[in-house]
């Protein structure tokens, strides 16, 4: 019976593969957001906290289905955190961290695909879906500190939204 | 952006240390701590090192090797 629920192990690497970026992103976002409040920027915090909790959400995920796999999640691993100084260059590093997380769970999702492990295809394409969501809102954020000037921008994020 | 966590350090730390003289990654970690700790940041800093440093050597190609007329009477 165990025998058929082994994940292989190409689907196990990739699993711990997106599981230390996403251990990594938790990190990340959670201090930006913290940063953010410091700097008195209480909307920028909302939206990087929850991204931060979103990371940690997805990493559940992903260590149950790699326990499930018979496999061993390693919680170790640790990424290198991109901490910027001021909240451009925080948005931007967020985006840059983002982008490369979805490219590494699209490659994940081929590796899936081909051991036909369809449910972790799944919970990947999941995950997937909202990574492209935060991404979109950071490129946003990209866009109109671009427009508005960054002062502008900034003082539309004091208050919370 | 902060480049080495554990030490504080950024990337404008580390440009300004190279204009200063800094050539390897061993001076800067005498220097700054940097990647004394975890060693998570090391192959960024080298990266940003070695960049920048890339950078100003063809700054100093451009400029004219003798700014100056020379005499050779």
């Amino acid at each position: 019976m165990s025998a058929l629920l082994t994940g292989s192990a190409p689907v196990l690497a990739e699993l711990n593969r997106v599981l230390t970026r996403k251990l990594t992103a938790i990190n990340q976002y959670f201090l930006h957001a913290r940063m953010y409040r410091n700097f008195g920027f209480e909307a920028l915090n909302k939206h990087a906290y929850k991204a931060s909790i979103y990371e940690m959400k997805h990493a559940d995920a992903l260590i149950e289905r790699i326990l499930l796999l018979k496999g061993l999640p390693n919680l170790q691993e640790l990424g290198k955190l991109f901490i910027g100084e001021e909240p451009e260059e925080m948005l931007q590093l967020d985006a840059k961290v983002q982008l490369a997380d979805i490219q590494v769970i699209r490659s994940a999702i081929g590796v899936c695909e081909q051991a036909q492990d369809y449910v972790s295809r799944e919970l990947l394409s999941e995950i997937l879906e909202q990574q492209e969501d935060y991404l979109d809102w950071l490129q946003t954020q990209l866009d109109l500190l671009k427009q508005l000037g960054q002062s502008n921008y900034l003082q539309s994020k004091i208050h919370q939204e | 952006m902060y480049v080495c966590l554990c030490k504080g350090v950024t990337d404008k730390t580390i440009r300004q240390a190279a204009d200063d003289g800094v050539t390897s990654m061993r001076e800067l970690r005498a220097l700054y701590g940097v990647g004394s700790q975890c060693g998570s940041c090391t192959s960024c800093a080298r990266e940003v090192l070695s960049e920048h440093l890339a950078t100003r050597q063809q700054k100093f190609q451009q400029l004219p090797t003798l700014p100056i007329a020379v005499c050779y009477a």
